[in-house]
């Protein structure tokens, strides 16, 4: 007699942890099967730091992370290569914990895709790619020639030095990827996840390749040409002015009005660097993978620090963009994008879940930032995270943040059953 | 320094301007023959190389290369210009690698767009910060942006070199102070866009006529800047010869460089090209006014609250949009004129519209003397419109009133909605008693004599402090020859105080968020127009005690992060100078944007 076909598993619970790592993102999803028939399994989405939380260190909560798993993620995603998304995987104190992990899946965005396609996208050539591998160049550059600690040179170094590549950390995730588990999505990409994490289903909603969408490679930002001519404008001395003693004296030989303009023209320069660096903050932020993630009746959204540039082609551009409407309609966990900002959670879709028919509808944001930051400056909303947008979220969700955790409390933890309507509801803190 | 033959000097008519070549619109836009030029009439002066002016210097500075450039000699040896332009006929290639070319261009841009704005409200205007000449630097910087910055008393232009360089020196190094200069021709330089030039000067020449709209206030505030600013650029480069013909169905529109290579700058079609369908074949028919990219906007009357126009550039737009309607209007109509079976000559239809749009821009800018001295909202600019052109054509016969009427209509935006007294209607007589005619005219002191003797008559609340900022004499002749001599006096009153302080003053409480020690700044102020015998004609008024108004304000600013550690109101936080620049950012979409 044949043994009756093995039933799937049945999801019961879906658990989401929210870690306390200050101004970073690091979440881990626990998918917990009926009758424990099944062990859990894990999705871990970014593990990384720019600032960490009073009291806990990133070995801490990979401390953390293995206790709650087991030994490691099943699935590991890096949303896009900024640190705060991505020290933890490897360079910051963690490789004793993390590198035991053994995740089966590792998603990426196709952006990180080594084996690049025949066509003129690779390192050194003329597409996307190059263009964020020249920006990256001259950021690394520019991180290399500002020493200063205060001011704008400060803010202008950290912004530098926030995109460069962890370099321990993407061998970490290049490792785990070898033998075809490395999956490099953009939108619409099929992403077999069913057979590491039953019962769950995922859709790829962004990042859009350029053929997808033209657009993303329009930007100046987006250009490597445009950072080359950077590269050699920082290759010759352009942005760092020379100290006292270097002065040739020829500065001294003016007066008046040149001497005037000579001398204001320091601070709007640097100001001038910040937005340019800033650019490519914000192209590498629209690298982020866009996830909506189905668990039975569940729907997660986590999106990384997505920007609209990357959005727009799932809300108004695809083909199919009516059907993904539908399903970000019905999403009851909102991973708040970029810590909080103004421009990453697009109001198109944070609209979908004031409408009449969705607005009764309960939902659970999870924001995980640090004030501090990115103070802004008054007026120009760039404060991180950006008032209006708490404000809009605390009415509409329930918005859980690691900026209000007592200090020392690792992990904001909240749970909800699989099937039917149900809401997500706080486990921890109580 | 140049020798003046003081004999030579007294004989002769002064010359009044200098003609200097100039790029019309764009170095992208031309011909078969090439980029397309114009030669305008600039206000004479005494040029030193720079060139310098008593208004204006070129200064070659660039902060990215380190490097100062000599200054331009523009001059032959009196101090007048060179006796031919030396740029007339030149190619293509030369005008955009010598920096003296970038240099007039720059200049005479500028000169000619103050002077717009001084011949039409008839006086000398003053520029906001203290100094008497605005700096102009053409490659400040190597990025993809132009602003006035009023800390460094300059507008910055930037540019972008089109290749990487070659060979370095490595090192840091000091300044360098060029003998002569030699620029990429192929590089983008914003100095030689006219629209961008006449943008930006126009914030500076703003801010001298209105220099607390760069006070914390209401989102209109910064909206005016940008959207006056668009405005002249527009109506400037549409008034160029040739231009208006070639731009049938494109125009260039603010300072902000696009996303795109910029030598591919997108020329936009607007409002301005709805024409009737009588209008002869050789003249597009275009509808639709698409301002920002691929927007297009749809007027309403509910805008105001709508998230997506809460961002200035876009707020902006909304006046920009009004005027090109308004423009359009005109010119259909004055087309309508010259129509004969149905055509039109082009090179009088193009002709016909730059006419239109000099007249419109001259009651925009005499509108701006009309406008109360803070607290700028939307109907103040209509209301100032109505009543100042009122004053100078009083008899509306080309429709020019009730065109601007009506398109500001399409937004909802009615005179109504301010306060706007015409004082002769008050059942109150102004009192004029121990008051100096000629004193009045010019002295702080006496306006604020009148106010004081006029209270009541004014509404004015003589419990807050008031003070009386300026006093502007005008002289302006209208198109029919009549001439109008007015006063114009500003006044602002100002009030500050802790939450519960203001609360027990004025009754205003401000937002419930607000901590308690917070140092709050709210303000009032209004204009006063005297006539040519010294009557008080008309007061545009922001009464301080508008509760509504006040907690408008100050909601808009708590909610927008307008919180400067501890206090509210009183500045917006900005770094020094960087206003202009921080708006002129290739943004993200305003709509999608918190």
């Amino acid at each position: 007699m044949s043994a009756p076909p093995a039933q799937p598993p049945v999801l019961a619970t879906v658990r989401v942890r929210m870690y306390q790592v200050g101004f970073g993102d690091c979440f881990l999803l626990t998918f917990e099967y009926a009758g424990q028939a099944e062990p859990a399994r894990h999705i871990l989405i970014d593990f990384g730091t720019r600032q960490l939380a009073a009291g806990l260190g990133l070995d801490d909560i990979a401390r953390e992370i293995d206790a709650h798993t087991g030994g490691g993620p099943d699935v590991v995603v890096l949303s896009h290569r900024h640190q705060d998304h991505m020290s933890g995987f490897g360079g910051s104190g963690t490789d004793a914990i993390v590198g035991r992990w053994k995740p089966r899946l590792v998603v990426r965005s196709w952006t990180e895709d080594p084996a690049a396609p025949a066509d003129g996208d690779g390192p050194s050539g003329t597409g996307l790619r190059a263009g964020l591998d020249q920006g990256l160049a001259f950021a690394k550059a520019l991180s290399q020639e500002i020493t200063s600690a205060r001011g704008v040179r400060a803010d202008l170094r950290e912004l530098a030095v926030a995109q460069l590549a962890n370099q321990a950390a993407i061998d970490r995730l290049d490792a785990w990827s070898q033998g075809g588990k490395g999956a490099y999505v953009n939108y619409g990409k099929p992403l077999a996840i069913d057979a590491v994490v039953p019962g769950v289903q995922v859709h790829v909603i962004g990042p859009p390749t350029v053929a997808q969408h033209p657009a993303v490679a329009k930007e100046r930002s987006t250009s490597p040409e445009y950072w080359q001519l950077y590269q050699g404008l920082a290759a010759a001395g352009a942005f760092i002015p020379a100290a006292g003693d270097q002065a040739t004296g020829a500065e001294e030989k003016l007066v008046g009005p040149q001497r005037w303009v000579v001398e204001k023209l320091q601070g709007p320069q640097l100001r001038s660097l910040l937005r340019i660096v800033t650019a490519l903050d914000h192209a590498m932020n629209n690298t982020s993978v866009i996830l909506l993630i189905q668990a039975g009746d569940r729907r997660l959204l986590f999106c990384g620090d997505a920007q609209i540039e990357n959005w727009e082609y799932a809300l108004t551009v695809a083909g199919d963009s009516r059907q993904v409407l539908d399903l970000l309609r019905g999403v009851d966990l909102y991973k708040v994008g970029h810590h909080g900002s103004r421009n990453a959670t697009p109001r198109t879709l944070f609209n979908l879940w004031t409408d009449p028919g969705t607005r009764d509808r309960t939902m659970t944001a999870l924001m995980s930032t640090k004030p501090g930051v990115f103070p802004g400056s008054p007026g120009s909303g760039t404060e991180v995270p950006r008032q209006t947008l708490l404000a809009a979220l605390g009415q509409r969700m329930t918005l859980c943040s690691t900026m209000n955790l007592p200090e020392g409390t690792s992990h904001i933890e909240v749970a909800a059953p699989a099937t039917g309507d149900a809401a997500f509801t706080v486990v921890t803190p109580p | 320094m140049s020798q003046q033959d003081p004999v030579a000097e007294r004989v002769g008519s002064p010359r009044r301007t200098f003609a200097m070549t100039i790029v019309a619109q764009d170095p992208s836009v031309g011909d078969e023959r090439g980029m397309l030029r114009a030669t305008v009439p600039v206000p004479a002066d005494r040029l030193e190389p720079g060139p310098r002016g008593h208004r204006f210097q070129v200064i070659d500075y660039d902060a990215t290369a380190r490097v100062l450039l000599p200054p331009a000699t523009l001059t032959a040896g009196d101090g007048g210009p060179a006796e031919a332009d030396p740029f007339d006929g030149r190619p293509d290639e030369e005008l955009l690698s010598d920096p003296a070319f970038h240099a007039q261009n720059v200049y005479a841009i500028a000169a000619r767009t103050l002077a717009a704005f001084e011949s039409a409200i008839g006086r000398r205007l003053n520029w906001g910060f203290l100094g008497h000449e605005l700096y102009l630097v053409p490659h400040a910087m190597a990025e993809a942006n132009a602003y006035y910055a009023d800390d460094v008393r300059a507008v910055l232009f930037g540019y972008l070199p089109p290749t990487a360089r070659r060979g370095t020196r490595g090192r840091p190094r000091g300044l360098r102070i060029a003998r002569r200069g030699r620029l990429d021709p192929g590089a983008v330089y914003t100095c030689l866009s006219h629209d961008v030039v006449a943008h930006e000067t126009t914030h500076a020449v703003l801010d001298g006529l209105r220099h607390r709209f760069l006070m914390p206030g209401l989102p209109d505030q910064p909206a005016f800047h940008e959207g006056l600013a668009d405005i002249v650029a527009l109506l400037s480069v549409f008034s160029m010869p040739g231009v208006a013909k070639r731009l049938l169905g494109r125009a260039n529109l603010r300072g902000q460089i696009a996303d795109q290579s910029v030598t591919d700058q997108e020329l936009k079609h607007n409002a301005l090209f709805t024409l009737a369908e009588q209008v002869g074949s050789a003249l597009k028919d275009e509808r639709g006014s698409a301002l920002r990219d691929s927007i297009t906007l749809t007027p309403s009357a509910r805008w105001a609250s709508d998230p997506r126009y809460s961002e200035p550039h876009s707020r902006g737009e909304v006046l920009v949009w009004i005027i090109l309607e308004t423009l359009a209007r005109i010119w259909r109509k004055r087309l309508q004129d010259i129509t004969f079976a149905g055509s039109v000559n082009l090179d009088r239809a193009a002709e016909e519209g730059a006419t239109a749009a000099q007249h419109l821009l001259g009651m925009c800018v005499r509108a701006i003397d009309y406008l109360p001295p803070v607290e700028f909202e939307f109907p103040d600019f209509l209301a100032a419109l109505l009543v100042s052109d009122g004053e100078m054509v009083p008899d509306d016969k080309h429709g020019y009133r009730e065109a601007v009427r009506s398109a500001f209509a399409r937004w909802g935006i009615r005179a109504a909605d301010t306060y706007m007294a015409d004082l002769s209607q008050s059942s109150l007589t102004p009192i004029y008693r121990n008051l100096s005619y000629t004193a009045l005219r010019s002295d702080t002191d006496e306006v604020f004599r009148f106010i004081w003797e006029n209270l009541e008559l004014l509404e004015i609340d003589p419990r807050f402090y008031i003070h009386v900022e300026h006093v502007r004499p005008s002289v302006r002749v209208g198109p029919d020859g009549m001439v109008v001599a007015e006063t114009v006096a500003e006044y602002i009153q100002f009030l500050e105080g802790t939450p519960a302080g203001l609360s027990r003053a004025i009754g205003l409480r401000p937002p419930a968020n607000v901590p308690s020690g917070t140092r709050v700044r709210v303000l009032g102020g209004g204009t006063i127009i005297f006539d040519q015998f010294g009557q008080a004609k008309y007061h545009h008024r922001k009464d301080i005690r508008d509760i509504r108004r006040q907690r408008r304000r100050l909601n808009y600013l708590v909610s927008n992060g307008l919180f400067d550690g501890d206090s509210l109101g009183v500045s917006d936080g900005l770094p020094a100078g960087q206003r202009f620049a921080i708006l002129h950012q290739p943004d993200t979409d305003p709509k999608e944007t918190w």
